[in-house]
């Protein structure tokens, strides 16, 4: 197999009809009124957004933004509303700055210095304003990680990646970039560096260390059990990187699957357990 | 025995695990089928309960005979139609093993029955966790000529085609429960399969989306060139009738015979090369 960009490419119109599809069909099974997303202005929440629009119409998608002082950017806001104004659907913002300063001050061990976990509060702050909405609106939240960010657990455990769907998880962050160019997205949004807005300036290309257009390859590679070896060779890049890159996906594991328990029972909750979801 | 015949397809999507409301579904689409003069009308793969159903097969799975069978034997005795379904099958003798198996019913009953033998573990796919596999190829000579039966993965091993084919099915059914992202395979094999075999092949896919998966449908009547003679939408629920003229399979088999030309012995060789892998 040739690790070129084309690898990467799909047939947009078919992967944008199964995941409305997709979409629809959950939210018709679970007996809701609709989707909350969180929305921040970036190219997965955007895509996310237009998505479940063009689902079940914009009328039944409520998108949060849930700006904080330390990350607040005018121009994340203005995306935001722009995609709202552009796929119908209904926006509500939410400044949790207070609810922030309150958790900061609480925590009796809160190190100002720690940016990761302090960011980690803010994800899962997040996912709290988004649940209550759902909860109260009977409607179910929907999620919009990639799947670069999701297989590199460049997430908050319980925080950004918690939803009852993902409809873009199976889709790598330059795939998702050109869906969003596909539904109409303006290319200047599709475009915009990713950042999960945990401190300032944060950007994760930056943090991971690597462009997307080469951890995607690298990410597609593993996907189909290529060696760390072979995939360095075919991007021309060290095994160094593309190892650091497998060890990161191997290791995260742990924030993407249902808790493990000790097996002591006849059938056990992750396990052996295996029940439909959203059958009813 | 009809030299033609007429075929309908009930691309249908199947709710998980409610048997009653796909026996609804399933009676309507034989009555449909029956006002639009078809013999045979064909439903995919596990169409009684749905595909994911994971652990609540063992609930589901009946006997045969059973309630669902002799439900849909009333209804076919009824409207004198010929039927061709699939469901989790418990084992009359064991009641405890379970099986993925095609049905087939006709106006004066149970005609017969065919138990998946491939049964495909691998990516999302968990058959063998939950069935056995079936171990006979299956061929009925009925009213309607002698028909095959298959289902869904066998149609990546030639050889259960095949040997319906050599036991004299003229027309071979596949019943299906394939997802979008293996649509591409199932367009060549079904073509494949026919042309290989100089025979009809019907190919029922379901459609809906069950959990992640979604099932394409582009349920197909195949001539035995490999010529797309009918097809179901894609991805959306569609009824679809066509007429299956068995003269067509003897000028095929002298054009490309073969059944003429099949070598014996390398079934041997593939026998013996298969227990090498």
């Amino acid at each position: 197999m040739k690790l070129t960009p084309s690898v990467l490419e799909l047939d947009l119109s078919e992967i944008e009809k199964r995941i409305r599809r997709f979409i629809k069909k959950y939210v018709e099974n679970s007996g809701a009124d609709g989707i909350v997303l969180g929305l921040s202005g970036g190219i997965d929440s955007s895509t996310t957004a237009a998505l479940s629009s063009l689902s079940i119409g914009g009328d039944q998608v409520l998108g949060l933004m849930l700006p904080e002082k330390e990350t607040y950017n005018p121009k994340d806001i203005d995306d935001a509303k722009l995609v709202a104004e552009k796929f119908g659907l209904k926006t509500q913002i939410c400044d949790i700055t207070p609810v922030l300063e309150n958790f900061y001050k609480t925590i009796p061990i809160f190190d100002q210095a720690d940016k990761l976990c302090k960011g980690n509060i803010k994800a899962r702050t997040r996912m709290i304003y988004i649940y209550y909405y759902a909860n109260k609106l009977n409607r179910i939240v929907c999620g919009s990680s990639d799947k670069s960010e999701t297989m590199m657990g460049y997430f908050t455990k319980w925080g950004d990646v918690a939803a009852d769907i993902s409809p873009i998880m199976d889709l790598y962050k330059t795939q998702a970039r050109k869906l969003a160019a596909h539904l109409g997205l303006p290319a200047e949004l599709a475009a915009k560096p990713s950042t999960p807005a945990l401190w300032p300036n944060q950007l994760a290309e930056t943090e991971l260390g690597i462009k997307y257009e080469t951890l995607d390859l690298i990410l597609y590679g593993l996907e189909r059990f290529m060696t760390t070896e072979e995939i360095a060779l075919q991007l021309n890049i060290e095994n160094t990187l593309v190892k650091k890159v497998k060890n990161r996906w191997l290791s995260a594991e742990h924030k993407r699957r249902m808790l493990l328990t000790a097996k002591l029972e006849y059938r056990t909750i992750g396990t052996d357990f295996r029940l439909p979801q959203n059958a009813y | 025995m009809k030299e033609k015949i007429k075929l309908a397809f009930a691309q249908i999507s199947s709710k998980r695990e409610n048997k009653k409301e796909n026996l609804q579904k399933i009676e309507e689409c034989i009555i449909k089928a029956k006002e639009q003069a078809a013999d045979l009308v064909i439903f995919p793969e596990l169409s009684l309960t749905g595909y994911v159903v994971r652990d609540q097969i063992y609930e589901l799975a009946e006997t045969i005979p059973g309630s669902a069978t002799k439900k849909i034997e009333g209804i076919a005795r009824k409207t004198g139609m010929h039927v061709i379904f699939g469901m989790p099958e418990l084992s009359e003798k064991t009641k405890a093993t379970i099986f993925n198996t095609a049905v087939f019913i006709g106006p004066k009953g149970f005609i017969g029955k065919y138990r998946k033998m491939y049964l495909p573990t691998h990516s999302v796919f968990e058959e063998k966790r939950y069935f056995r596999p079936g171990y006979q190829t299956v061929a009925f000579n009925t009213a309607l000529g002698n028909i095959g039966l298959c289902i869904c993965y066998d149609l990546f091993f030639p050889e259960v085609c095949r040997l319906t084919r050599l036991k004299g099915a003229q027309l071979i059914v596949s019943i299906s429960a394939s997802p979008s992202v293996r649509r591409s395979f199932f367009e060549i094999l079904t073509a494949a399969r026919a042309l290989e075999n100089t025979a009809f092949l019907a190919y029922v896919n379901l459609v809906g989306v069950e959990e992640g998966l979604q099932f394409w449908g582009g349920s197909r009547l195949v001539s035995p060139t490999g010529d797309v003679l009918a097809k179901a939408k894609y991805d959306e629920e569609d009824f679809v009738t066509c007429e299956v003229d068995y003269n067509d399979i003897r000028p095929t088999e002298t054009f490309i015979p073969t059944l003429r030309d099949l070598r014996p012995e390398l079934f041997d060789e593939l026998k013996k090369y298969s227990e090498l892998l």
